[in-house]
């Protein structure tokens, strides 16, 4: 057993069911054993199979922990240092600090598996719905269900998680509150902290030399607060734990005001022509801006905001550590493996990697010649098949010739001496009869008199059926799946599926067709389902017949 | 209570074209057999068209009509005529009807009487309407006139085909062609249809959104028209007519030119067959069909669990 078994805590004094013991925290898991050679009594259980835990209120006497487990259960730990309070409440703070740095290392794994079905089942109400009624009503096992949704599961998962941005105004997210008397308040939550170290690494050094050695983490964070480094004017005053942090700054911000921006068709100064014109005399070259006064305040606060814009765009850039996007800014394609670099030094190639980036944007391969291959000739023989339509089903009537003479004298005859007779085209007990045949009920509308049946049967039926046929053709598929028989297990399937398919009928499908007979309804909706039903039985007993000989 | 817009107000126009089925066997048949009470002969039918087309002209002022003739032969326009005739000026205000309708009855009356006595139908043989030229002409027509209006107004054309002799399989492909041609122009097709059913026609109705209506009593026929073919496209929605037919949309294998539901098709050169055969006759494309793996496995097992003789399979 090849377990990391490293003792990374260990308590004494430590009750559980009211038996002394010693509590031990391992690498994977956590263990208590009772201290009395006499009792084996010994508790065990992994991190991943740890919920939340949970400590007993300030001010109680007894200094508890309670473990919840996933599966509801509870373990309670009673810290009973004689020592005393005091050393109890230590104990007990030691335990629950590393349970909160080791649980949510272990939480996800298990977490992930439940949270993914139950998504499933949120997600999609027809999925439940046929959860609901395999598995809860017992026709079906859990595990089956899931294995046949395994393929479609993995394909639905997320691939990779995604970092989550930096906000760019979670500075001003912190809103002071005012406390009252003359103070203020802050409310840092992680997510803050995590923002403030990915946007200024600075910050992040220092935080890492200073806490936990001279600062705890609330000295800190109220020393930055009240350092000028965060404060809209900064006026250094020397003595700040924060005064590196703002002079690194500054040296940064120059940095990268000297570097050139890398990506030649963003730059906007490399259009500006006084680099190519040198000043003829014409005064053109513009004044340099770079040795402008610092001490002007308002120009310090812009710089301060683009410098604020340009961390936080750094910080979404690259996932890996923002040191290395510092460095490799001020480098320019040093070689390092960090994304930027690599950019920069395809774009430090010039001319060629130019060419091919304007290749890109400006064609289309759409609009380019089409590439396609030339596939072989269809050779068709007796391609008028395609043309001829479906022979007439009548046979037709044989004229002879003397007929269609006969036919067409007569016709021109009548033709001929035409009157148009309009007045009396039409006797009135004929447009009567005709109009009855086209009136709602008449012989020609009949086909659009009948009921159809969404409007017969109720919705609630309706939508019983609807989840019997989805319930079915579940079943049905298991069902189906198992031919041919091949291996042994296949076998026990098909026969279950049997067993599962003639209690569907007598759980399901009767009360249904009951319920049918009850309104007076046509049971011959469910003729289909039992029809389906009757086919996997017979399936069955020929199988079973064929193999009936075999031992 | 429904609403619908009345399109007359904002440019657009009517155009209805009527393709009269003049098959003279079939006509000449008839009449031999006119006896009978419910039977009409071809100059009742004329009459029953007349007058629903002067009822169609009375709905709007701006309702266009056209009338063809099918023949055996040819095709022939019936209204409006090749060439102004000076002698119909004459006859304005000799009788006191609209003379809209009088121009449009006497050019009708007039031509359908040079039509069908005329020489050249003496000589063939053929017993098929040639529908799918008829129809053709009319497309053309319709494209033609909906050239002459400007951006901005536009043309609704329907194409009312009265049909009286049976479908001709010869003319299966020039027939769908000119459906979806239709289709594709807009132009739907009414077909009324005088005795035998037709395949053809209830799939051009269909495809275009016309109205397929085989009448049972063929001397009402005028009443059929004002009832179901009278009102525009428009008003169609609101109206209850007769409800639409199963249309009948399988195909024909290439072997026996039957109708069949299910059937094979080579993929190679997407031609149906009625039974399988390994070689598709019309690209010479040889197909294998696997044999089910099945027993196979199953004989290997048997011989291995028992050891000798692997007893046959039931």
């Amino acid at each position: 057993m090849s377990r990391s078994e490293d003792v990374l805590l260990m308590v004494s004094h430590v009750r559980h069911k009211k038996v002394e013991g010693t509590l031990f925290l391992m690498g994977e898991r956590l263990a208590w054993s009772a201290n009395s050679a006499g009792e084996r009594l010994g508790v065990s259980h992994n991190y991943a199979d740890i919920r939340s835990q949970k400590i007993s209120p300030e001010g109680k006497a007894k200094i508890q922990l309670q473990l919840v487990l996933h599966t509801g259960d509870t373990c309670n730990f009673h810290f009973n240092n004689p020592e005393g309070n005091p050393e109890q409440l230590k104990d007990r703070d030691a335990v629950k600090e590393l349970l909160q740095q080791l649980l949510p290392r272990f939480k996800s794994q298990v977490n992930k598996e439940l949270e993914e079905k139950n998504r499933l089942l949120q997600e999609d109400p027809q999925l439940f719905q046929l959860y609901k009624d395999l598995v809860v009503s017992g026709v079906i096992t859990a595990e089956e269900f899931w294995t046949n949704r395994a393929q479609t599961k993995q394909s639905n998962a997320p691939k990779g998680s995604q970092d989550i941005g930096v906000s760019a105004s979670f500075l001003a997210d912190i809103r002071p509150q005012s406390d009252g008397c003359n103070g203020i308040k802050y409310n840092l939550t992680a997510d803050i902290i995590a923002s403030i170290f990915k946007t200024y690494p600075a910050v992040k050094k220092t935080h890492a030399e200073n806490v936990p050695h001279n600062l705890s983490e609330k000295e800190f964070w109220t020393r930055f607060f009240q350092s000028h480094y965060f404060h809209r004017d900064r006026i250094n005053h020397g003595k700040d734990l924060f005064s590196d942090c703002a002079k690194n700054d500054e040296k940064d911000l120059h940095k990268i005001i000297q570097d050139k921006v890398k990506d030649s068709f963003l730059d906007l100064e490399s259009l500006d022509e006084t680099s190519l014109v040198k000043d003829e005399g014409y005064g053109n070259k513009s004044a340099d801006t770079s040795t402008a006064p610092k001490h002007s305040v308002n120009q310090a606060i812009i710089r301060r905001f683009n410098y604020h814009s340009t961390m936080v765009l750094e910080a979404c850039r690259n996932k890996r550590s923002s040191e290395e996007d510092i460095l490799s800014l001020g480098l320019g394609g040093s070689g390092d493996n960090s994304n930027s670099s690599v950019w920069s030094q395809s774009l430090a190639l010039g001319p060629p990697s130019k060419k091919a980036r304007l290749r890109d944007a400006i064609s289309y391969e759409d609009l380019g010649e089409s590439t396609a291959t030339s596939a072989p000739p269809l050779s068709l023989t007796g391609a008028d098949r395609y043309l001829q339509g479906p022979s007439a089903i009548q046979q037709g009537e044989y004229t002879t010739s003397q007929d269609i003479h006969r036919a067409t004298q007569q016709v021109k005859q009548e033709i001929g001496g035409y009157q148009a007779d309009l007045p009396n085209v039409l006797p009135s007990s004929l447009a009567a009869s005709v109009t009855a045949e086209l009136s709602p009920g008449g012989v020609l509308m009949q086909a659009g008199m009948q009921q159809s049946l969404k409007e017969l049967i109720p919705k609630d039926l309706q939508d019983e059926l609807h989840s019997l046929y989805a319930a079915l053709a579940e079943l049905l598929r298991h069902f189906w799946q198992c031919f041919p028989v091949t291996t042994p297990a296949l076998e026990e399937k098909v026969v279950r599926m049997r067993e599962t398919l003639r209690r569907f009928q007598t759980t399901k499908m009767q009360p249904f067709q009951d319920k049918l007979r009850s309104q007076h309804l046509p049971t011959n909706l469910t003729d289909h389902l039992t029809e389906m039903i009757n086919n996997a039985e017979r399936k069955f007993s020929t199988w079973s017949k064929k193999r009936g000989g075999r031992p | 209570m429904v609403t619908w817009q009345n399109n007359m107000a904002e440019g657009e126009e009517n155009l209805l074209v009527v393709i009269i089925d003049c098959n003279p066997v079939w006509w000449g048949r008839r009449q031999q057999q006119a006896a009978e009470p419910a039977q009409i002969v071809l100059s009742h039918c004329l009459d029953a068209i007349q007058v629903f087309v002067n009822s169609y002209l009375m709905l709007s002022h701006k309702n266009r009509v056209a009338v063809i003739a099918s023949h055996t032969s040819k095709t022939h326009f019936l209204y409006p005529k090749n060439m102004a005739d000076p002698r119909l000026d004459q006859r304005r205000g000799e009788d006191g009807r609209y003379e809209q309708f009088a121009t449009v009855d006497d050019t009708v009356v007039e031509e359908i009487k040079q039509f069908m006595t005329s020489d050249t139908t003496s000589r063939e043989l053929k017993t098929d309407t040639l529908l799918a030229g008829s129809l053709a002409v009319a497309l053309c027509y319709v494209h033609r006139l909906e050239k002459e209006y400007q951006a901005g107004q536009q043309l609704n054309s329907r194409v009312l085909v009265i049909k009286a002799a049976e479908d001709s399989p010869s003319q299966y492909m020039n027939l769908m062609n000119v459906i979806f041609t239709a289709q594709k122009q807009n132009v739907v097709i009414d077909a009324c249809i005088l005795d035998k059913e037709s395949g053809l026609l209830q799939q051009a109705s269909d495809i275009t959104g016309g109205i397929y209506l085989k009448i049972p009593q063929m001397s009402g026929l005028l009443q059929y028209l004002l009832w179901v073919f009278l009102p525009d496209l428009t008003m169609r929605e609101v109206m209850a007519l007769p409800p639409k037919v199963q249309v009948d949309y399988r195909a024909a294998c290439f072997c026996h030119r039957t109708l069949i539901d299910i059937g094979y098709v080579c993929s190679v050169c997407l031609s149906i067959f009625c039974s399988f055969s390994p070689i598709c006759s019309t690209c010479e494309t040889a197909f294998k069909l696997a044999k089910p793996p099945m027993f196979k496995s199953k004989k290997k097992k048997r011989s291995l669990q028992n050891g000798g003789p692997s007893t046959s399979l039931l």
